[in-house]
């Protein structure tokens, strides 16, 4: 017995040795081509930019995506970062949110000249559609490499997929039963209780009744009639939603760090999903926003309500849902994040 | 439960330490709660489609002990329909749907079936096929019928092999499982050291090989022929390290909890011909196949027009059961025609000529070749990607623009991992190491796990027999 337990001792101390070993080695020559990989770069970013800026501010495409006509070729940060006296710069990324931001933000350390985060409140990061989207596993890999672990730690998670590494065809379906199941606040009367069977109504065409010039059913019209559906009829339970977890994590987060946090709600096309689907949407995306604000206003977070702020014609995409600006729907929204910090 | 996630590298120690220190008589309780877990961590309700599968044959396979002629036939049919019936629902229901869409234009019938959402239970076509060898063998009074389900239902869902096999008989893993294993440390090493070789095959060299071949198969005609080959050799290398990983870890975690599995490979590209080949690939299915459908049409004992006939609906089946696509299905017969040219051409050279040790080079060579070949139709995910990969690897290139880059982290996985199967021809990782002194075997050990923390693949690739 005293042989095997000598064995086993020192076969533990070896495993020690080799992950010590291993660290250096993997922080030397692989760590960063890992970090390229797994497309989180974005730490390097936030090692550099929490020591020469004063506000952060944290965003999705929205910030850098522009029109094909724009003469301004501004980000909504550098926006914001001359109309403000203070240092601006961006922590951005395709697709990421709250949980990318949380993770992010605890690299931010304790002698950083930051002071104040600005973070993108995106309504559409709330419902299943975007919360169980098949870019989650890829967002979710990124975030592995964004914990405050040793490199080869992260190593060690992201080969044994020591995250949400659910595939595609399981997102889907989990996708499918939110739809199918998840309650909508919505006028008693109103034909639909759910988004599958709203959708289904909507994307048979006769309720909607979009016909083109030839009588033919408009079918462009009705696909982002149904999008507009699938992406924005939810209502937000607090209690469950993974991204109010998150959102509220990172206003423990800021205040554990000291950090002044602006959460900056973004517009979205209030006028298509009017005139696209009707008011029944319209309320519900309205209420959700107004739970947003208030649940955050009352934790003490400037919160910034873009979300009827820009007008239908200056989003860039017609042929889905986004909150991708023309410049002057950047500007909107910079100047109303900017006066709002200056008030405050 | 994945082999290569930390949740499996704690839920191990777990449950050989608690399977150690309970009495023989409650350990059949707790491999049934852990092998249940390991599946629900997959989804959830599927636990419930592998128990229903459970019932059905230990009650089929007590009424056909019970039951005198045509009663016992009919049992056995009724196990047989439940198993493919839950099987085909479950895999082949959407295909049918397709292939119904398809055809149904050209004999006017203008309906259109939307497919279903269904999501096929992990490893359902190694559970069924494991679970109904269990009622044929009693149907055919090779077995005594299992009396107490607990036992019954380990044997289908025993957690190391539940997924992707080895396809065990009763008589082999359900007896195993009624034995009373003692604590022993050879089992413990010689598990442990099948893990650890396991792992390092499917994280570093088919994980390290699998973005080469995914780059190249999505767009095939962008690269170069030589990128092609490449690719299509990648991938049956991928293949094997994937499946031959999984079965060894498969191997490891049953060794330690006292249990053999079978190896389910036998170095499979040494092989000398398609025949040989198949005594060494995936030898469970292969055997499965052989005792429960081949045998059953007369197997060689009809006459050769019927034999060929056979053969080839055998390998046809074979690949429908891999996937729910055509490209299986051709995947099969090609193995098929290969087996029976194989058959024929080696009745024709003399025997002298098949003595001589250039001869089995070149048949090692040729058999590769084929192997590699017929790979494409396993991997591409229609005919049409098929036929583009063949027709690349043979075209000069002339619109193709890509090299297909390899870093050297992939081809120093391999070089290890060759040399490794090389050191270990006629026998197996763990017998062959624990031949060797002990400063040999930590030097062993001290690569493989290196190996693992800093060059194992971080793209995350599932085992891919999983989705059979």
């Amino acid at each position: 017995m005293k042989k095997i337990l000598f064995k086993i001792g020192l076969a533990f101390l070896m495993l020690v040795l080799y992950l010590v070993l291993a660290n250096i080695m993997y922080e030397k020559y692989f760590y960063r081509q890992d970090l390229k990989e797994s497309d989180a770069e974005m730490l390097l970013k936030i090692d550099s930019l929490q020591f020469t800026s004063d506000v952060l501010y944290f965003a999705e495409s929205s910030n850098a995506t522009l029109a094909d006509d724009d003469t301004c070729l501004l980000t909504i940060a550098q926006m914001i970062d001359s109309l403000s006296p203070k240092k601006v710069m961006a922590i951005d990324h395709g697709a990421i949110h709250a949980k990318t931001y949380k993770s992010l933000i605890e690299n931010i350390k304790d002698d950083a000249k930051v002071k104040t985060l600005i973070v993108t409140l995106n309504l559409r990061s709330f419902g299943a559609n975007w919360i169980h989207s098949k870019m989650e596993t890829a967002l979710m890999k990124a975030n592995v490499m964004y914990e405050q672990i040793p490199p080869i730690a992260k190593r060690i998670k992201l080969a044994f997929n020591g995250f949400d590494n659910q595939n595609d065809q399981m997102r889907g379906h989990i996708m499918e039963d939110h739809w199918r199941h998840d309650y909508i606040h919505l006028p008693d009367t109103f034909p639909y209780k759910n988004v599958r069977a709203w959708d289904n109504a909507v994307g048979g065409g006769n309720v909607l009744n979009f016909t083109t010039p030839n009588g033919d059913w408009d079918m462009p019209r009705i696909e982002l009639a149904t999008s507009y559906i699938k992406t924005y009829a939810f209502t937000i339970v607090p209690s469950s939603n993974p991204r109010i977890k998150d959102f509220d994590e990172i206003v423990e987060i800021a205040k554990r760090k000291k950090l002044k946090l602006v959460y900056n709600l973004l517009a979205e096309n209030m006028e298509y999903a009017d005139s696209l689907v009707g008011k029944a949407l319209t309320d519900v995306m309205k209420e959700n926003a107004q739970m947003l604000i208030k649940r955050y206003t009352d934790k003490g977070v400037l919160v910034v309500d873009n979300l009827s702020a820009v007008a239908g014609k200056e989003f860039t995409e017609k042929r889905w849902t986004s909150e991708h600006y023309t410049q002057r729907g950047r500007w909107t929204i910079a100047r109303n994040v900017a006066n709002a910090m200056s008030i405050k | 439960m994945l082999f290569n996630s930390l949740q499996f590298i704690f839920f191990l120690p777990v449950v050989v330490l608690l399977y150690y220190l309970l009495a023989h008589k409650y350990r059949w309780i707790l491999l049934f709660i852990a092998s249940s877990y390991f599946y629900s961590v997959f989804y959830f309700p599927y636990v419930f489609v592998l128990y229903a599968v459970i019932i059905i044959d230990y009650v089929c396979g007590l009424l056909i002990e019970r039951s005198e002629g045509r009663k016992r036939w009919w049992w056995l049919v009724i196990s047989i329909i439940s198993n493919i019936g839950l099987l085909s629902y479950f895999k082949y229901t959407n295909f049918f749907i397709d292939i119904f869409n398809e055809t149904a234009p050209f004999v006017h019938i203008s309906k259109h079936i939307k497919n279903l959402d269904i999501i096929l239970p992990i490893g359902l076509s190694f559970h069924t096929f494991q679970s109904l060898s269990y009622t044929i063998e009693v149907y055919r009074k090779k077995q005594k019928a299992e009396k107490h389900i607990g036992y019954f239902a380990n044997y289908v869902l025993f957690f190391p092999q539940m997924v992707a096999g080895p396809i065990e008989r009763y008589e082999r893993l359900g007896n195993e499982l009624r034995i009373s294993q003692r604590l022993s440390y050879e089992n413990f090493s010689h598990g442990l050291r099948l893990v650890l070789y396991g792992l390092f095959v499917k994280m570093c060299i088919a994980d390290n090989l699998a973005p080469m071949v995914d780059e190249v198969y999505q767009a095939p005609e962008s690269y170069y022929s030589s990128s092609v080959w490449m690719a299509m050799i990648a991938f049956a290398i991928q293949i094997y390290a994937d499946f031959y990983g999984y079965s060894t870890v498969a191997l490891g975690a049953a060794r330690m909890l006292g249990i053999h599995l079978m190896d389910n490979f036998k170095q499979p590209y040494f092989a000398l011909g398609i025949q040989d080949f198949w005594k060494r690939w995936h030898i469970s299915l292969s055997t499965w196949f052989r005792d429960y459908v081949f045998f059953s049409m007369g197997g060689s004992r009809v006459k050769t027009f019927r034999w060929i006939i056979n053969v080839l609906f055998l390998f046809a089946v074979s690949g429908f059961w891999h996937g729910a696509n055509y490209t299986f299905i051709v995947w099969g017969i090609l193995h098929g025609i290969a087996y029976l040219l194989d058959k024929g051409v080696s009745n024709i050279i003399p025997t002298q000529i098949k003595q001589l040790k250039l001869f089995s080079i070149i048949s090692m060579l040729v058999t590769f070749a084929v192997v590699v070949i017929i790979w494409v139709f396993f991997r591409a995910k229609d005919l049409t990607c098929s036929l583009a990969i063949l027709k690349q690897s043979m075209s000069y290139g002339i619109e193709a623009n890509k090299h297909l880059q390899v870093s050297c982290i992939p081809l120093s996985m391999l070089a290890i991992f060759v040399s490794l199967e090389l050191a270990i021809i006629n026998t197996r990782f763990d017998n062959w190491l624990a031949s060797k002194q002990i400063s040999f075997r930590w030097a062993i050990y001290s690569v493989l796990i290196l190996c693992l923390l800093l060059f194992s693949g971080i793209k995350s690739f599932p085992f891919i027999y999983f989705q059979f």
